[in-house]
């Protein structure tokens, strides 16, 4: 029981025709593990859950579930339950008949299917619905039914492609709680796809982030977050999205504004770089470099300015009240900690 | 809001003069067949009479019953719908989700394969059937009946097929179901309006087959559509008799018909507009 679900994907390319979808993905995911899959539309995280899933075949490269190869086996032979975007629910059969699939098909005896379905049922609170066609449910409770429908078989692997996006905001939240209470309590690794980088910062425990069929960085979401490794890493993990400048490095520092500001990183000078700021990094600081106030969005209890520095747009949260207005000038800081530094040509991290 | 009802009535004026210019020659035959000979020939026709069961009676009971015609018609009939199915499903399924060389020629084959005169291939398809020595026998007239059969009904499903979303089956297949299973367990039960309709059309073009069944079969296989010949001869033509058997030959169609009116009618849109024939 211990140590199932263990996945290793290695060097997995997929071409179509000419196009490579997935350029040599490797990625490890431990036992237990909340996976995410996070990246762009496009990026390929879909692919790579299909080829863990077995629905298509890699052009090279292995997967390995549980230390034992996969690659050439079917999806039915891999022991693993999915929930797709679409749901993917069947139409003619009922709430229970749609649970009770997986089970019959894995030949479980006829007197144990009923209540596995019921408890099943019961863990995504659906158990009223069990003789509903599934025509004859809402969104979320057709969301529900797939739930069910994976965790019935207790699989060693669940597989999600981005099962949130077709519910409202409201019920996106709720559900998002939920399912990490199901994964932590059914104890099962889980992979989810998604390119909603909240989702995969509030419930993963790991995650890959895609881009162009390459992970540009893996880790936790809190490390990831932290120290992007490069600059579109940066973009994309966070709200709103990371400032980036372009400048140049002074001795010990950087240009800003024409303002020479420390950062912690060893720089030799007169480099180009590209200068990370988080919007919530942004200090506001009557000696800092003066900038103007262009659009002021009130969140209610703190606010996004859109500023400009030296002609250059630059996004800041502000939480004290009164908020300034458009078009005044205030002046902001950075502390060296705050800021990351980027090679503009590879864009990796300094 | 005037021009709308004259449209109205315009369309059903126009239907109804179809419809009556199409129900005329069927009530017609059936009026026959409840006349005696006599009242058949009377001129005027009259349309007042005693109706009868005496046709009726003669050509079910009667020394040259078309009772065992019937019999041989359902079974060329059943026959040719369950060969045709068997293989139809399997190949319409397998043309929808594989790729599959050739695909896109299948639908022209399909279209030549109706367009065909039927004489132009009798000559040929006799002669092949004579030297298997099936001239005359249930599997000769199937094999026949097969060659139509089968493409126009592999090319009727695949439609259906296609408007399945596919996740559909990848879901089925990580759930443990094999192809086949998937096939048996959620496609068809998804498609059965299709399956139905394709049930019906193939059933009725070999029940109302007429020419192939003439050339190609004889005193063994001898189906209903040949056996009005049986009251057809140089010195007579016994219409009521003929009027009772054609009714007798249509009850079939009729009743498979309104069975399988609802399914017919989503089957044809689905043809032309796709997807909207399903629920
Ligand atoms: N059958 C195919 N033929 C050609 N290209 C394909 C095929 N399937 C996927 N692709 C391409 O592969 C790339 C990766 O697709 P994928 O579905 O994995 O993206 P994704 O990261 O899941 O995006 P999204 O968030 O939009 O779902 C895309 O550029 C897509 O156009
Ligand atoms: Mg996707």
């Amino acid at each position: 029981m211990t140590a199932r679900g263990l996945v290793q994907l290695e060097k997995i390319v997929k071409k179509h025709g000419s196009f490579e979808a997935l350029k040599g993905i490797d990625i490890e995911i431990r036992p237990g593990e909340f996976f995410a899959l996070l990246g762009p539309s496009g990026s390929g995280k879909s692919t790579t859950l299909r080829i863990l899933a077995g629905l298509d075949a890699p052009t090279s490269g292995r997967i390995l579930l549980d230390g034992k190869d996969v690659t050439g086996a079917d999806a039915r032979a891999r022991d693993i339950a999915m929930v797709f975007q679409s749901y993917a629910l069947y139409p003619h059969m009922t709430v229970a008949e749609n649970i009770a699939f997986p089970l019959e098909m894995a030949k479980t005896p006829k007197a144990e299917i009923a209540p596995a379905v019921r408890e099943a049922a019961a863990k995504v609170k659906i158990d009223h619905l069990l003789d509903r066609k599934p025509g004859q449910l809402s969104g979320g409770q057709q969301q529900r039914c797939a739930l069910a429908r994976a965790i019935v078989r207790k699989a060693r692997l669940f597989l999600l492609d981005e099962p949130l996006s077709n519910l409202d905001a409201m019920l996106r939240l709720a559900t998002r709680v939920e399912l990490k209470k199901l994964q932590r309590s059914l104890g099962v690794t889980a992979v989810y796809v998604t390119h909603d980088q909240e989702e995969a910062m509030t419930l993963a425990d790991r995650m890959a982030v895609f881009r162009e069929g390459e992970i540009c960085q893996i880790g936790r979401p809190a490390d990831v977050f932290a120290a992007p490794n490069c600059i579109e890493v940066a973009a994309f993990i966070g709200s709103p999205p990371m400032n980036l400048l372009t400048t140049r490095s002074t001795a010990g520092g950087v240009l800003i504004g024409g303002r020479h500001v420390p950062v912690a990183a060893s720089l030799e000078a007169g480099r180009a770089v590209v200068v990370g700021v988080r919007p919530s990094a942004v200090r506001f600081d009557p000696a800092g470099i003066p900038v103007t106030v262009e659009v002021v969005e009130n969140l209610g209890d703190a606010a996004i300015l859109d500023l400009t520095l030296d002609g250059t747009p630059l996004r800041a949260r502000y939480d004290r009240f009164p908020l300034p207005r458009e078009g005044e000038t205030m002046a902001v800081s950075f502390a060296p900690e705050d800021i990351h530094l980027f090679d503009p040509t590879t864009g990796r991290r300094i | 809001m005037k021009g709308h009802k004259l449209r109205l009535a315009l369309l059903l004026s126009v239907s109804g003069l179809f419809l009556l210019a199409w129900i005329f020659p069927i009530f017609w035959s059936l009026l026959n067949a409840f006349k005696s000979e006599q009242d058949v020939l009377a001129y005027p026709p009259k349309l007042i009479f005693s109706p009868t069961l005496a046709a009726f009676r003669d050509v079910l009971f009667g020394p040259t019953s078309i009772v065992p015609n019937l019999v041989s018609s359902f079974i060329i009939s059943i026959g040719t719908t369950i060969v045709t199915m068997v293989l139809a499903i399997p190949a319409a399924y397998a043309l929808a989700r594989l790729r599959v060389p050739g695909k896109k020629w299948s639908g022209f084959y399909v279209l030549a394969t109706q367009m065909l005169p039927p004489v132009g291939i009798i000559i040929p398809y006799f002669l092949i059937l004579r030297d298997i020595g099936w001239i005359d026998t249930y599997q000769g007239i199937i094999l026949i009946y097969l060659s139509f059969s089968l493409p126009f009904a592999i090319w009727l499903l695949v439609s259906y097929f296609e408007d399945l979303p596919f996740e559909m089956e990848e879901a089925a297949f990580i759930d443990g179901a094999s192809r086949l299973m998937t096939l048996w367990r959620i496609i068809l039960p998804q498609v059965r309006g299709g399956v139905a309709v394709t049930v019906v059309f193939v059933f009725l073009n070999a029940w109302n087959e007429f020419l192939f069944a003439v050339v190609l079969s004889g005193n063994v296989v001898r189906p209903v559509t040949i056996s009005m010949f049986n009251f057809v001869s140089v010195e007579q033509t016994l219409w009521s008799k003929l009027a009772a058997v054609s009714a007798l030959a249509m009850l079939p169609v009729i009743i498979l018909g309104i069975i399988a009116q609802k399914h017919i009618v989503k089957g044809l849109t689905v043809g032309a507009v796709k997807g909207g024939g399903r629920r």
